[in-house]
Order: structure tokens, then C-alpha cells, then sequence
């Protein structure tokens, strides 16, 4: 039988330029322990999320149409359920900080504006929601059995906020020169060149940016 | 991160294997592999090797540096050596279990090499465990970790990370009170 596992299966970004499925799997298992040790909330990679499901879907139904005993089933059956492993770790993750700082997330989302959004529009409303339920609890529970001046809830001061001077491990994809890294008072500002493939543990805080963008990798 | 996760990582890295049948490349979404003939080693990642392995339909390769006389190569430069050295592969200790677990017979002086990888790891353990001591100790807040496996950076986790955190957030409280030095307490 004709092979049906093309490799001519290409995706577009925003740029229209094609990428690979495989590009895909990468740039989501990148994410996905980003995210893990990440003290704050990354971008959604929702776009490559469903990029991803979608082929998941596309490669069940050639697989579906090989013989029972093909040897090719079992190996495609079980890259399929490592790649949804992954994806499903990776959104878990997210779940869990939004849970955790929902207020805080809420907050910062609001002030980037929605061109600039980091949650999916499925963890938006998961967050409202949330929230809702948080303020609805607060207030059956406690709230309306205080007296009056002590009844507002107030989700900014009772949320937890991450931490982003907590300290993390990661290794740079790319030269990355000047790193700064807080002192406090008794040491002063200390200044780090991070080469190409070396690996170090630093405060999270003065590489965010280089995580979103991709030029340093959490391990 | 659970040890299991670094497994999960560790079976993508690829290792020899000879099949006893023949197929077409196979078109996977994180790469192609093959194509397989019978009796002629093909490299495919480690999941897929233990796969076939159980279903004998392969002959797993060990690779070269699962050797005894490497390993205590490796070994003996790890002990001369300041700073950690580069292992042969990211994922040393795991891709050792598990080949070692699934080839019993196929591989003579089974007991030796197992040793042997414990020892290697021994060593940098207690290296790494010794180098974290003075590190916290120095107060430093950011460290070179070269040629750390992924293994070896979770067993300091979170233990390390948490510490640091703890030593930041005493100096931050401490900003405005009098001098003290930590390390001498």
C-alpha cells in the first residue's frame, strides 16, 4: 500500500511562512517545560496547541486505515500518546498558576491589553469563572455573616503573586550578553554574559524577557 | 519535576538498533525513521527501541560509551577535573537504565558496566553536592552549571532553588537591620 505518512504536511505562521509538523512538536515541548518551571504565567501557545491536535487527529485516521498487525501501528500509536502527554502536562501546568494567581493573572492580563493577551480564550474565561466562584464562596461563607464594613472582597490583596525573583535553571539557546542581576544591599549589581549552550541557575527575574522570546530555554 | 518526566525526556535521544525485518521508512511527527532492513542497524529513539525490543523484533546496540572501560575513563577525568566534564550523552544515567534493564543477554559484562554508571554517578553527585555547599555558602546568586545533566540538576531540585529563594527573601527582610553575615552563623 501506498505510504499515507507524508511528510508533506506543512503548517503556516503568521508570516505565511510553512513550517513542519515536527517544528511544532518542538516548539510545544519547549513550552511545556517553560511553563513548568516558570514562577510566572508564558504567552499560550494555543496556536500550536491545535496545530498540534489537529495532526494528532489527521495521523489517527491514516493509522486507522493500516492492516491490525502492521508494526507501524503500535509505534505511531504510542508517539501519539507521548505527544499527548505533553500537550495535556503543558495546559495542566498553566491550570494550576491560574488557579493559583487567578487575580494577579486577571490583572496583569487586563493591562497588556487584548492584542498583547497571554491566556487562551478558553483560560479567560476558565479565570472569570474561577474567580466568580472564588468571590461567591468568600461571600456565602464568611462575607455576609461580618458586619458591613468588612464585606468587600477583595481578589488583588487575598490572591497570591508569584514570585519572580525565585531562581530557576536554564541554559541559553543563543549569546546572551548583560544580564543583570539585582543586588541587594550588601552586593552591588552584578553583570552576567550567558554563551551559547551554557547552563546556569539565576533569579527568574532578569531573563523573562529572553524566555518569552525564546533565546533561553528552562530546564 | 518527577523522575518519571526525565525518563519521558530522556527516551527522544536515539541509540542503535539491528531489526530482523524489513520496512519502508517510517514518517513520525517528531521525524522520520528509518528505513529498516533486516540485520542492518538503524538509529531510532529509545521508547521505539524498548517497543521492538519487547516485541522481539530487535537487537538492541549498546552504545560505545556504555562500556566499561570508558565509563571508568570518564570516571577517573571526572575526578581530575575542577569543573563537571562533558558526558557522551545528555541523558547518561537514564539511557543506561534502560538499555541495561531491556538487554540482559544481549550484553556481556552486564553487572561491571552497572557499577560502573553508578560509580560515575557517585562521583559527580558528590562533586555536585560539594559545589552547591560552597556556592550557598559564598552567597553568590547566580552559578555555571555546564555539562549538568538533566538528571543531575532534578536531584538538587527544589532543594536548590527553595534555599535561594529563603537566602533572598532573609536579605531582602534584613535590608535596614543591622550587618550580619550570613555564612558565619
Amino acid at each position: 500500500m501506498e505510504d499515507t505518512f507524508g511528510d508533506d504536511d506543512f503548517f503556516s505562521d503568521g508570516d505565511g511562512e510553512p513550517i513542519t509538523a515536527q517544528k511544532v512538536l518542538q516548539t510545544l515541548e519547549e513550552a511545556w517545560l517553560n511553563e513548568k518551571f516558570c514562577p510566572d504565567l508564558l504567552p499560550s501557545q494555543a496556536d500550536y496547541v491545535e496545530c498540534m491536535m489537529e495532526q494528532i487527529q489527521q495521523m489517527e485516521e491514516n493509522v486507522n486505515k493500516l492492516k491490525k498487525n502492521d508494526f507501524r501501528v503500535e509505534v505511531h500509536h504510542m508517539e501519539l500518546a507521548r505527544i499527548r502527554y505533553t500537550i495535556t502536562s503543558y495546559l495542566r501546568s498553566r491550570l494550576e498558576k491560574i488557579e493559583k494567581n487567578t487575580a494577579y493573572i486577571l490583572e496583569q492580563e487586563a493591562l497588556r491589553g487584548p492584542e498583547n493577551s497571554y491566556l487562551s480564550e478558553g483560560e479567560l474565561i476558565f479565570a472569570r469563572d474561577f474567580l466568580a466562584l472564588q468571590e461567591n464562596h468568600c461571600k456565602q461563607l464568611v462575607l455576609q455573616h461580618v458586619p458591613p464594613p468588612f464585606q468587600d472582597f477583595m481578589p488583588t490583596q487575598q490572591s497570591l503573586v508569584p514570585n519572580l525573583r525565585s531562581h530557576v535553571f536554564l541554559r541559553a539557546k543563543k549569546d546572551v550578553d548583560g544580564v543583570v542581576i539585582e543586588g541587594d544591599r550588601d552586593s552591588r549589581d552584578e553583570e552576567v554574559d550567558l554563551e551559547e549552550n551554557s547552563q546556569h541557575i539565576m533569579q527568574y527575574k532578569p531573563i523573562a524577557n529572553f524566555v518569552k522570546d525564546g533565546t533561553i530555554q528552562l530546564i | 519535576m518527577d523522575p518519571s518526566e526525565v525518563e519521558f525526556i530522556a527516551e527522544k535521544e536515539r541509540v542503535s538498533i539491528v531489526p530482523n525485518f524489513n520496512n519502508a521508512t517510517v514518517h513520525l511527527i517528531s521525524g522520520d525513521v528509518g528505513p529498516f532492513r533486516a540485520g542492518l542497524p538503524v538509529n531510532v529513539p529509545v521508547w521505539m527501541a524498548l517497543n521492538l525490543r519487547q516485541r522481539q523484533k530487535c537487537r538492541i546496540l549498546a552504545p560505545d560509551w556504555l562500556d566499561v572501560d570508558k565509563l571508568e575513563a570518564l570516571k577517573e577525568e571526572e575526578k581530575a577535573s575542577k569543573y563537571f566534564t562533558k558526558m557522551p550523552s545528555e541523558h547518561y544515567m537514564v539511557v543506561a537504565q534502560l538499555i541495561l534493564s531491556a538487554v540482559e543477554d544481549d550484553i556481556p559484562r552486564i553487572e561491571e558496566i552497572r557499577m560502573a554508571v553508578k560509580n560515575l554517578w557517585d562521583v559527580r553527585i558528590s562533586k555536585l553536592r560539594s559545589s552547591v555547599d560552597t556556592f550557598i555558602k559564598s552567597g553568590g546568586s547566580h552559578a555555571r552549571l555546564d555539562y549538568l545533566t538533566t538528571m543531575e540538576i532534578n536531584s538538587v531540585r527544589p532543594l536548590l532553588p527553595h534555599a535561594l529563594d529563603f537566602i533572598d527573601r532573609l536579605n531582602k527582610a534584613s535590608e535596614g537591620a543591622p550587618r550580619r553575615d550570613l555564612s558565619q552563623d
